[in-house]
């Protein structure tokens, strides 16, 4: 039996649009001043996804795992460049470093998933390699970010406590333990929240689309529990390369902390 | 007198980046066992002078030599256990006052050093007028003053050729200073340590016949 999945055409999705005017009404009756952001968040959430549908349905079709990899490794670029943007530090070059963390991590827990547990053959097939990786990506990029920046910020905070303990002898590593093990919490915390919450106080995303597309609940429930564990996986790899890499940047060859307090940039 | 010289500064320079330099071609020598004073105003760059002693700050230009060798030569971390410095705000670790006493034992580059035992840690406490409190008190509890003997004894315990103390009581209450100003007095006296003092006050320890150092202008010219 094939279940039934009701079709949005374009004047239901135009329907719709009716809940962005009265956002928009609200935003100008209280003068929120979101009348612009919500315009172009409109347009953006409409053209990004009707280009991902035709780029997927295309990606689909040709069906070649160079491509895959490709489409991939572009969506971690784009994520990299995303913390980039967030992040306002001036002083470490993290870009690479975290494009290879990620790249490392998700491509390697992507492919443990889609080969080995979800056992989709081959394992780069595009339906299920690039939904997976996606959430991956989209997921523990935040936790890259939020253990990213706890690092930077926690040792230019407490850099009189770094130089304390390399004035007395502790090697680079020794130094920062602290503020690494802080900053891999710091990161891991939101995912392990979401395995605490998942199912209770939320349904996940991929689920509801799975469920909605007329997914037998049960089968929808394993595949939401293989991506929890992704997620968890991921934002560990993820976390953990990153902040190592960085914390080998910020000090020097002397064992020395580059970071400099921010007042004293120019 | 041929007296041997323990730390040497050849033509060095320093600046932060790509800023203006700090210091232009400073040659200074510092002989084993004295006590050095580097003076100068407020923001002359006399505590980043001394951190080029045991390279938490580089020079940009020049040579600085530890015994006769250059210090690129030496393990960063085996050569500021030998140079030790002491910084202006005394700094602890989260724990008891034992904690912060031992935890630098547990440092790789330590772990040759003997650990003190109960009774010397007592005693150095003791000497250092610090007998009313016991190794299980938190160290956050402890005063001004009582930090920054905590952090001399730390530094202590580790056997340092050199001791760099930054200002040491610059940071602390007028009682507490003068109490810290004592030990340190007793340090430079008797513990036979070569010991490097920076001080913006040009009265202090000049009755120790201190080598005296001004930094001004991104010069560092020696007074004695």
């Amino acid at each position: 039996m094939t279940p039934e999945i009701v079709n949005i055409g374009p004047g239901q999705l135009i329907l719709g649009l009716l809940f962005i005017v009265l956002a928009g009404a609200a935003s100008l009756h209280h003068g929120l001043k979101l009348e612009r952001d919500l315009a172009v968040g409109t347009i953006r959430t409409f053209a990004q996804l009707f280009i991902l549908g035709y780029a997927l349905r295309f990606i689909f079709n040709l069906n070649r795992a160079e491509l895959v990899l490709l489409v991939f490794l572009f969506m971690i670029l784009f994520a990299a460049w995303t913390i980039r943007g967030r992040i306002k530090e001036k002083q470490v070059a993290f870009f690479w470093p975290v494009f290879l963390s990620m790249a490392v991590s998700y491509v390697l827990v992507s492919i443990m998933v889609t080969g080995l547990i979800v056992g989709v053959k081959p394992w780069w097939k595009p339906q299920y390699f690039i939904p997976l990786g996606g959430m991956v990506i989209g997921n523990s990029m935040n936790a890259i970010a939020i253990a990213l920046e706890r690092l930077i910020g926690d040792l230019r905070k407490r850099r009189a406590e770094v130089e304390m303990m390399l004035s007395l002898g502790a090697d680079y590593k020794e130094a920062s333990r602290d503020m690494v093990r802080q900053a891999m919490r710091a990161g891991m915390i939101p995912s392990i929240n979401a395995m605490m919450a998942v199912g209770v106080v939320f349904i996940p995303g991929m689920m509801t689309g799975q469920i909605l597309a007329g997914a037998d609940p049960l089968l929808a429930i394993r595949y939401q529990i293989v991506v929890m564990i992704m997620l968890v996986g991921s934002t560990a790899i993820g976390s953990l390369i990153v902040i190592l890499l960085i914390r080998r940047l910020v000090f020097d060859q002397a064992h020395r902390l580059r970071l400099r307090p921010v007042r004293k940039e120019k | 007198m041929d007296q041997e010289i323990i730390i040497e500064f050849s033509r060095v320079s320093f600046s932060f980046g790509q800023g203006p330099p700090l210091f232009q071609d400073v040659s200074l020598k510092v002989p084993a066992g004295s006590f050095c004073l580097i003076q100068g105003p407020s923001g002359s760059g006399k505590s980043t002078l001394l951190r080029m002693f045991n390279r938490l700050e580089e020079p940009s230009a020049g040579q600085i030599f530890f015994k006769g060798h250059p210090l690129l030569s030496f393990h960063p971390p085996r050569l500021r256990r030998s140079i030790l410095f002491i910084q202006q705000t005394p700094t602890v670790f989260d724990g008891t006052i034992r904690d912060n006493l031992l935890r630098p034992f547990t440092f790789k580059n330590n772990r040759d050093l003997v650990r003190p035992g109960e009774a010397q840690l007592n005693k150095i406490l003791e000497d250092f007028l610090m007998e009313g409190l016991d190794l299980d008190d938190h160290a956050q509890t402890l005063s001004g003053g009582q930090l920054q003997r905590l952090c001399f004894i730390r530094g202590l315990l580790l056997e340092p050729e050199v001791l760099l103390l930054d200002e040491p009581t610059s940071a602390l209450d007028h009682e507490s200073a003068e109490i810290v100003e004592s030990v340190t007095r007793r340090l430079i006296r008797e513990s036979g340590l070569t010991v490097v003092l920076v001080s913006h006050k040009k009265v202090d320890f000049q009755d120790l016949a201190p080598t005296v150092f001004e930094v001004t202008g991104g010069r560092v010219t020696g007074l004695q």
